[in-house]
Parts: C-alpha cells; sequence; structure tokens
C-alpha cells in the first residue's frame, strides 16, 4: 500500500521523475528479456566509467539551471578540455605533481567564477556568456596545444582513474557519489538550498526576502566550474594524457540529462536525484542499444525524442490538472 | 524592460559599434595583409556569409520572440539532402532550388509543432529535435555522402544579375521582405510584442500560437534557402553539415543587438555581426593566425562588446546622476 | 502516449534481440570500430571486412562513433570488451581512445589491435598499415612537388587538429620538404574540422592570403570537396593544384575538372579484408611472417615484426587517366 501511495506522491510532485523512474523499469525488463548477459560486473563497471564525467558535470549543470534567471551553462564542455590541459601544462612547467588536482579544480573554479561574475554582475544573460565563454575555453584547449595530446600525467594517478572497487570505478566511487551526495544534502536540509530554490522559483521574490541572489549565483557559478575541473581531473587520470577535446559535446548532454532529471528549464524545481537517475539511464541507454548492435547513429535521435517525450508528457499533465 | 516596438530608422548604439568595429577590423587588416582589401577577397567574405546571413535572419526573429532554435544547421543538413538527391536525378536546377525552402518550411512546421503546440521551452524542445534531425541526417545518407553533385544549381546560383552575383539580390529580399513584415505587418509587431511578454500578447488578443508557429515556420524556411546555397556553392553533403552553425547564428544575432529575452531586433545588427564574424576570421587567418585561434575570437569579441555595453550603459548612468546632482545643486560627487 | 512509446520501446528491441540472439554463438568475433560512421572510406573498410568476414568464416562487427569524440569511441571499444568479441581492431583517434582499456582486454585475452591510425605504445597487438606514414606524408609531397616545381608554396588543409594519425601524416611531409625540397615553402596546417563548407572557407581564404600559392594539401578526406571547391571558385584550376588522401569516387569529378591533380589513397577496401584476416589469424594464435600471403588479396603482406606493422603496400597515385578503374 505504502509503495503505490509514495508512486502516487511522487507522481503528482514530479511527473518527469515518475516517468524516468519508468523508462529504467522498462529498461531493466528489456535487458532481463533480451540479454541477461548484459548486466555483468564489466558492463556495470563501464557504464559507471562513462557516467563519472558526465554525472560530475550535469550536476553543475543542474545546480546552475536550478537556480532560475534563464540560468544555463553552456561552457562545461570547454571548461572540461581547459582544466584538464591546464593541469597538465602546469606540471610541465615545474608544478609539483601532488597538486595535480587542485590546479585542475582551482582552474574550473576560476573560469567558472568568471561566467558568475559576468551573469551576477553584468546581468548578462547567461545563454550569451556561456556562449562565449565556450567558444573562449574550447578554442583556448585547443589553440595551446595545437589539438596535440599533453603527456605528462604522474603515474600514480594512473590506477586511480583507471581502478575498479567491486565493480565500481574508483573516481565514481570517490568523487561522483560524495558530490551528489553533498549537492543533495545541501539543497534539502540547509538556507542555501532554499535559497537556490527560491531564486529559481520566483527571484523578484527572493531578493525582496533578503536572499543574496548575486552572491550565490556566483558562487553557484564557480561551483559548476569547479565540476567541471574535476570531470577534467578524471579524464587526465583516467585516459592518461591531456586530452583538448576531453569535454566535447558535454555541454548539450549535461543540459539533456539535468533536464530528463526533472529540472525544470526555468528553475525552481528538481533535484539531484534525478540527475543522478538521468545520467545513468543515458549512459545505459548507450550501452544497451551498443550491446544490441544498434547503429550508434540512433543514439542520438533516440535521447532527443526521449527529452521530447518526457517533457510533452510534463507539459500535458500540468494542462490536465 | 526598455522596449522598441517600432524599429526605428535612426541606428541603435549597438549597431553603431558594430558598424565602428568592422571598420576597425577592416582597417587594421588591410593594413597587415596587402591581400584583405582586394575585390576576389572581399567577394569570397561575402560567399562564405550567405549561410549564416540567412539563418541569422530566422534566428533574429526567433530571438525576437524570445524563443530560440539549436537545431537549424541541422534543419539546414536536411534540406540539403533532398536538394543534393533532386540533383543526382536529374531534376532542374530550378525546381531543385524551390525544393530546398519548400523542406525546409516543412520542417519548420515539425519543429513548431513540438515547441508552440506541445508547449515545450523552445530551447529544450528544440534541443530534443536536434537529436532527432541529426539522426535523420545519418540515415538518409546512409554511411555516404552525396559527392561531386552536378554543378546546374551551382550555375543558378553563381549567375549575376546586374552585376552583383544572384545570392546577394536572394538575401537582399529576404532582408527586405522581413524588415517589411517587422514594420508593416500585424505579424510583426505582434511577434516583438511576445517577444516582451508572452502573458500580456495573450491578454491582448494577439493569436499568439499562430505567430510562433509561423516564426518557426519562416525560419525553416530561410534555413532551406541557405541549404540551397550550401549546396550550390560546395556541391558536397556530408553527414557533419551544419554543425556549428546554430552557435554561430546565435552569437552574431546577439552580437547584432538583438537581445535574447525578446522584444526588440536589429537586422542590420545581424548583417554586421555575421559580417564581423567572417571578417575576423578570413582576417585572422590572412595575417597568419592559427585557424584555432578563431573561436577564442569569437568568444571573446562576443564577451566584449557585450561587457564593454553594460559597463559603458553604466557609465552613461552613473554620469547621467552626476550631472542630476550637480543642477540640484547638490554637490559634486 | 507515453505508454504507448514505451511499449513500442520494448517490443522494438525484443524483437531486436531475439534477432540478435539468432545469430550462432560459435563463430568467434572481430570486430572494426572507425573514426566516424557514415564517411565513404570507413564504409569501404566496411565492405572489406564484411567480404573478408564471410571468406574466412568470423561474425564481423563495424560499430564507431557519429563524431571525432574519442570518449565516444573508447565507450564502444570497450562495449566490445564486455561483449567478449574476440578480436577489436580500432583506427584510433589518439593513443587514449585504448589506453585506459588494453590491460582489460589482455585479462579477458581479447585480441586489441589498431588498423588504419596507430597508437603506437599502447601495447596493441598488431598495426595493420595502409601504408606507412612516411611513406604517405612522402608521396603526397614528391608527387606535389613533381607538378608545382621545388620553389612552391604549398598550403596544409587538415579536418580536426586532435587526429594523431593526421598530425603524423603532417609532420612527415614537413621533414621531408626540410630534408629534400628545402626551397619548398610548406604553410603551417590549417584545421577545418569535419565539414567540407570549413574546410572550402579556410581553402579560399588561404588562395587570397598567398596569391603565389601553388598547391593545397586536403589532409583529411571530409577535406577533400571542401578544398577542391575552393580552387575552382577561385578560378584557380591549373595554377593551384589541389591533392590530398581523397578516394577515388570523391576524387573523380575534381580530377577531371583539374582542380585536384592527383590524389593519394590506397584501397580501404582492402585494408578492411586485411584487418579481419589479421584478426583471424589473432585468435588463432598465429603468428605473422615476415611475407604473408593473404587469400583474397593479390599482393604479399609484409610485417615488420620490431614494429608490430602489418603494411597493406605502398601509397596509390590516382591521375585523372587511371581514375576510372577504381570503384571506391
Amino acid at each position: 500500500m505504502t509503495l503505490t501511495a509514495g508512486a502516487s506522491r511522487l507522481y503528482r510532485k514530479n511527473l518527469v521523475l515518475t516517468l524516468l523512474c519508468g523508462l529504467w523499469v522498462a529498461l531493466a525488463l528489456t535487458l532481463l528479456i533480451g540479454q541477461p548477459s548484459i548486466l555483468s560486473g564489466a558492463t556495470l563497471t563501464s557504464i559507471l566509467q562513462f557516467a563519472t564525467l558526465l554525472a560530475l558535470v550535469s550536476l553543475g549543470q543542474a545546480l546552475v539551471v536550478l537556480a532560475g534567471g534563464a540560468g544555463i551553462d553552456l561552457s562545461v564542455g570547454g571548461n572540461v578540455s581547459l582544466s584538464a590541459i591546464a593541469g597538465v601544462m602546469a606540471l610541465q612547467a615545474g608544478v609539483p605533481a601532488v597538486l595535480l588536482p587542485v590546479v585542475c579544480l582551482l582552474c574550473g573554479f576560476l573560469l567558472g567564477a568568471v561566467n558568475g561574475l559576468l551573469i551576477a554582475k553584468l546581468k548578462i544573460y547567461p545563454l550569451i556568456v556561456t556562449l562565449g565563454t565556450f567558444y573562449a575555453y574550447s578554442g583556448l584547449a585547443l589553440s595551446l596545444t595545437g589539438g596535440a595530446a599533453q603527456s605528462g600525467v604522474p603515474a600514480w594517478v594512473l590506477p586511480w582513474g583507471r581502478g575498479v572497487l567491486g565493480d565500481i570505478p574508483l573516481p565514481f566511487l570517490t568523487l561522483v557519489i560524495p558530490a551528489f551526495l553533498i549537492a543533495a544534502l545541501l539543497l534539502s536540509f540547509t538556507s542555501w538550498g532554499r535559497w537556490i530554490y527560491a531564486m529559481g522559483f520566483n527571484e523578484h521574490s527572493a531578493r525582496l526576502v533578503g536572499i543574496p541572489v548575486d552572491r550565490a549565483r556566483i558562487l553557484l557559478y564557480s561551483l559548476c566550474g569547479m565540476l567541471a575541473g574535476g570531470a577534467g581531473f578524471v579524464s587526465l587520470s583516467w585516459l592518461g594524457s591531456g586530452r583538448p577535446n576531453a569535454g566535447v559535446n558535454l555541454e548539450l548532454e549535461s543540459l539533456t540529462a539535468a533536464l530528463l532529471g526533472g529540472v525544470a528549464i526555468f528553475g525552481g524545481k528538481g533535484g539531484v536525484a534525478g540527475v543522478f537517475a538521468a545520467v545513468l539511464l543515458l549512459v545505459t541507454l548507450k550501452t544497451s542499444m551498443l550491446q544490441f548492435g544498434i547503429n550508434t547513429v540512433w543514439q542520438v535521435g533516440v535521447v532527443g525524442l526521449l527529452l521530447i517525450a518526457v517533457l510533452l508528457a510534463d507539459r500535458l499533465s500540468k494542462t490536465r490538472s | 524592460m526598455a522596449t522598441s516596438f517600432t524599429p526605428a530608422l535612426k541606428f541603435s548604439g549597438r549597431e553603431l559599434t558594430l558598424a565602428c568595429v568592422c571598420l576597425v577590423a577592416i582597417v587594421i587588416f588591410s593594413l597587415a595583409s596587402p591581400y584583405f582589401a582586394t575585390l576576389d577577397n572581399l567577394t569570397t567574405v561575402l560567399r562564405n556569409s550567405t549561410e549564416l546571413l540567412l539563418i541569422g535572419l530566422g534566428m533574429t526573429l526567433l530571438l525576437a520572440m524570445g524563443g530560440v532554435d539549436v537545431s537549424v544547421g541541422v534543419v539546414m543538413g536536411l534540406a540539403a539532402i533532398v536538394i543534393g538527391q533532386l540533383l543526382n536525378a536529374g531534376v532542374s536546377p530550378g525546381l531543385t532550388a524551390l525544393s530546398g525552402p519548400l523542406v525546409g518550411a516543412v520542417i519548420g512546421v515539425i519543429s513548431a509543432l513540438v515547441v508552440v503546440v506541445g508547449r515545450i521551452p523552445a530551447i529544450v524542445g528544440t534541443l530534443g529535435l536536434y537529436g532527432v534531425y541529426r539522426t535523420a541526417v545519418f540515415a538518409l545518407l546512409g554511411g555516404q555522402w552525396l559527392s561531386g553533385l552536378p554543378d546546374s544549381l551551382t550555375q543558378l546560383v553563381s549567375a549575376p544579375l546586374l552585376g552583383l552575383p544572384i545570392t546577394v539580390w536572394v538575401i537582399a529580399l529576404a532582408y527586405g521582405l522581413v524588415w517589411l513584415a517587422l514594420r508593416r505587418t500585424p505579424y510583426g509587431l505582434h511577434l516583438l510584442a511576445i517577444g516582451n511578454s508572452e502573458d500580456k500578447a495573450r491578454l491582448s488578443g494577439i493569436a499568439v500560437t499562430r505567430v510562433r508557429f509561423a516564426t518557426f515556420i519562416i525560419s525553416g524556411l530561410l534555413c532551406g534557402l541557405a541549404a540551397t546555397f550550401y549546396v550550390g556553392t560546395y556541391r558536397n553533403v556530408e553527414m557533419t553539415i551544419g554543425s556549428q552553425l546554430a552557435l554561430e547564428a546565435i552569437a552574431a544575432v546577439v552580437l547584432g543587438g538583438t537581445g535574447i529575452m525578446g522584444g526588440h531586433c536589429s537586422l542590420l545588427g545581424t548583417v554586421l555581426g555575421v559580417f564581423l564574424l567572417r571578417i575576423l576570421q578570413n582576417g585572422l587567418l590572412l595575417i597568419g593566425v592559427p585557424s584555432l585561434w578563431q573561436t577564442v575570437v569569437t568568444g571573446g569579441l562576443l564577451l566584449l562588446v557585450l561587457t564593454a555595453e553594460v559597463l559603458s550603459g553604466r557609465l552613461r548612468i552613473h554620469n547621467m546622476n552626476l550631472r542630476k546632482n550637480r543642477l540640484k545643486g547638490e554637490g559634486t560627487a | 502516449m507515453l505508454k504507448k512509446m514505451i511499449s513500442t520501446m520494448v517490443a522494438s528491441a525484443l524483437l531486436g534481440a531475439t534477432a540478435f540472439s539468432a545469430f550462432a554463438q560459435d563463430k568467434p568475433k572481430v570486430a572494426f570500430v572507425p573514426q566516424i560512421v557514415g564517411i565513404p572510406y570507413f564504409k569501404a573498410m566496411q565492405d572489406g571486412g564484411n567480404r573478408a568476414a564471410k571468406a574466412f568464416g568470423v561474425d564481423f562487427i563495424y560499430s564507431g562513433p557519429v563524431d571525432t569524440n574519442p570518449m565516444d569511441q573508447l565507450q564502444i571499444v570497450q562495449n566490445l570488451i564486455a561483449q567478449g568479441v574476440n578480436a577489436i581492431s580500432v583506427s584510433v583517434l589518439d593513443a587514449s581512445s585504448i589506453a585506459p582499456v588494453v590491460e582489460q582486454a589482455k585479462a579477458k585475452n581479447i585480441k586489441l589491435f589498431t588498423s588504419d591510425s596507430d597508437a603506437p605504445e599502447s601495447g596493441r597487438a598488431v598495426y595493420v598499415a595502409q601504408a606507412t606514414d612516411e611513406g604517405l606524408g612522402d608521396t603526397v609531397i614528391d608527387e606535389m612537388v613533381k607538378r608545382v616545381g621545388d620553389h612552391a608554396k604549398i598550403g596544409i588543409v587538415s579536418g580536426e587538429a586532435t587526429a594523431s594519425n593526421l598530425n603524423a601524416w603532417i609532420g612527415f611531409m614537413q621533414q621531408r620538404v626540410k630534408a629534400k625540397y628545402p626551397n619548398v615553402t610548406l604553410l603551417k596546417p590549417q584545421f577545418a574540422g569535419g565539414t567540407s563548407s570549413r574546410a572550402a572557407q579556410i581553402s579560399a581564404d588561404m588562395i587570397a592570403a598567398n596569391p603565389d600559392l601553388k598547391g593545397i594539401i586536403a589532409v583529411a578526406s571530409t577535406t577533400c570537396p571542401g578544398v577542391a571547391q575552393a580552387i575552382e571558385t577561385a578560378g584557380k584550376i591549373g595554377k593551384v593544384v589541389g591533392t590530398g588522401y581523397c578516394s577515388p569516387d570523391t576524387a573523380r569529378a575534381y580530377l577531371k575538372s583539374g582542380s585536384f591533380g592527383f590524389s593519394v589513397l590506397w584501397d580501404p577496401e582492402k585494408l578492411g579484408y586485411l584487418t579481419v584476416w589479421a584478426g583471424k589469424q589473432l585468435i588463432d594464435g598465429k603468428t605473422f611472417s615476415a611475407e604473408n600471403s593473404v587469400p583474397g588479396l593479390d599482393q604479399k603482406v609484409a610485417y615488420d615484426a620490431k614494429t608490430g606493422v602489418l603494411l597493406l603496400g605502398a601509397p596509390a597515385v590516382f591521375t585523372k587517366q587511371n581514375v576510372d578503374q577504381f570503384h571506391f
């Protein structure tokens, strides 16, 4: 009885999340019936490894979108690439190798802060600011390296980057899960979280009530950037070199994941648990399609259709109620 | 929010700024490279700008309406495939040229159904459609390109008319028609009103759905027109076709002064924005800057122009306040 | 509507699953992962792979990313490993496309090797090469100098700056010019990404920037149409010689019109064929001898044990005269 009661409460609170659960169930059933061999430890590892970058970046994207003000960050992909490159180039310039994660995180943080300052202080719309920084960051990563992968990643990061505990990759375990947990706790139990939702729901009222909207926005964009920097570090430790296109396509994918995860594009609604589930769904979907031998060209179409379908359903339910 | 319902005849600050930057860029490049200010080179820049000018025109309308479309490049691609296949089948270039806008308009209907009728926010809906259309491009091309297409269409699109290539006339016609629509028809007024505030527009009786629907169709038509020129010029359709165009179009239009939140737009600004982007790309290569730096320059320019405008606006207001205080006799700051 | 969509998804997935499981499970599987699907070059390799699969009794899997994204390529490789495909060949976008999974593959006794584009330090089992990178770079330069003289200015238009095989060829081009043709000016490479329109724009700008330009080399096959078109549009046929690593089918129109003076390539269909044969050899545990006769291929295939390179042969030069003999 409690299961259905809980389900109907979820349904009313956030239809997109419910649909997400439904899709998960459908996918799991399909796999169980169609090719149970997929449900192995190796596949889980593969899925989680690929989900790591997307998860970190989608978390940042979700936070930025949640806080409203037409929030979006198109520069996350460029941020990942540039932070990874900055990290390796810092090492090449003589920075001690143990500081590599710090360099990446700091670089990401600063790049995100640029976004935040332009958006909050100069009141330029996020879509345009992050479009400009997207061009700048991804272009810098390519032009500083000439397109060549940068070597110089210290050997001790590789066992962490490629290691697994049980079937769970270490970066996922040590970065993604704590990040999502912290974000979830922050959003649900602290005043910061309530401020974010308030800002997204109605910015004007939020300002009237005294919420430091601008400071919060700057911080959020910086956090988003820091998460992107972390993803850059993960790419270094996993691939073993600094790739100037490590973050390619991540901006649109992370936005898709955030939206599928129940975050409303205008902010104020949604949670990180949904984003987590959406990221895993997207990666699992891709993996399953590969395992079924479906040509890769269909992946982007299926994801696009899914996004439209889920949002249509959400919209239809609103008009009915 | 400042509104300009009727695009005034005087030039806005942004347009003047852009024109100045364009001029400065042209002067610098002409001085730095003897090959920049040649007729051949400037014709090349013009040719490179064709698709972006047309797609940017559609994007201007969409942004002015408060919407956006990130799938425009792929829409052009789908139209290009149809054009290419018609060419290969030997259809006359005139009919083939018309098929482009037709296909584009049809796809515009599909996009409109999703975004307008489905009432999904434009950025999200067109993001999903982007994926769907891309898959359609892959599926239709089937792992091949349309290569070495017959040049019957090429002759049509590059044929000179009264001294200028027909491309120039078509683009001028498109911009002229849109300008007329914005200034003289109810459609134009309604579009800007919707961009200003969709709720208020609905309350004042504007048929919001119809206007939005029409705008997506117009944008699709323009993408299809761009496809005609694309196929005519490059004679090759590959699956990555148009992949950078959507973001470039948004950048050019915003550079030109059309706000991202809608309510006002600047067609001249879009033209200047497109030219500035292409002039920069061309000029940088001419003076020896590696092509990989072009995106950095694009991004930097966008941020610079926007920042400068905000700061100068603040400076203006600050100075205004100073003057006001002085007049009131409240002492100087 | 959503329920209908989900049920259609489930139904079609079940259909696909049953079709998939109808495959005989006992034939060894050889896979090839191209850099990108949907371009004629890799389609030709796919055709060769299919032909070899029939000839040697293996299942051939062809799966690649839809854009030149090393992450997507890596995901596909990892999936194939998880599926237990016996031999996986990859045309690597760069070494990171397989570096993280080499150990994994070894642990599962899966033969991971490269084809068409190499990652030499990665521990791959073998590299099936169309021609040596050095040979490719040298041939293009030599043929170009034959046509434009050794005091000419030549430009390079490449695709992605991050593609390691393209950069390797450019590197050898630069070395060749330095060593043999010191009076030739080889311009720094410009990168057009993946679209022919961008390649055309960059080539047109290059022609404008260098009125004394005598030749342009299109390094990525996606840049071939763009470079040729730019030469034609600029009216420089005969004054600027275009060339590149372009398939005869793509280059035919341009060779006939004169915008391309020649094209250098190998037969990607044969390369695909050889790749699958090499995979089968690896699965069977056979080693390669210095010279191998491959059933179905006319020429003998050389193998260099030191570098682990299986060489298809010398690059072929296509001109207006001989292009009609080839159909790929």
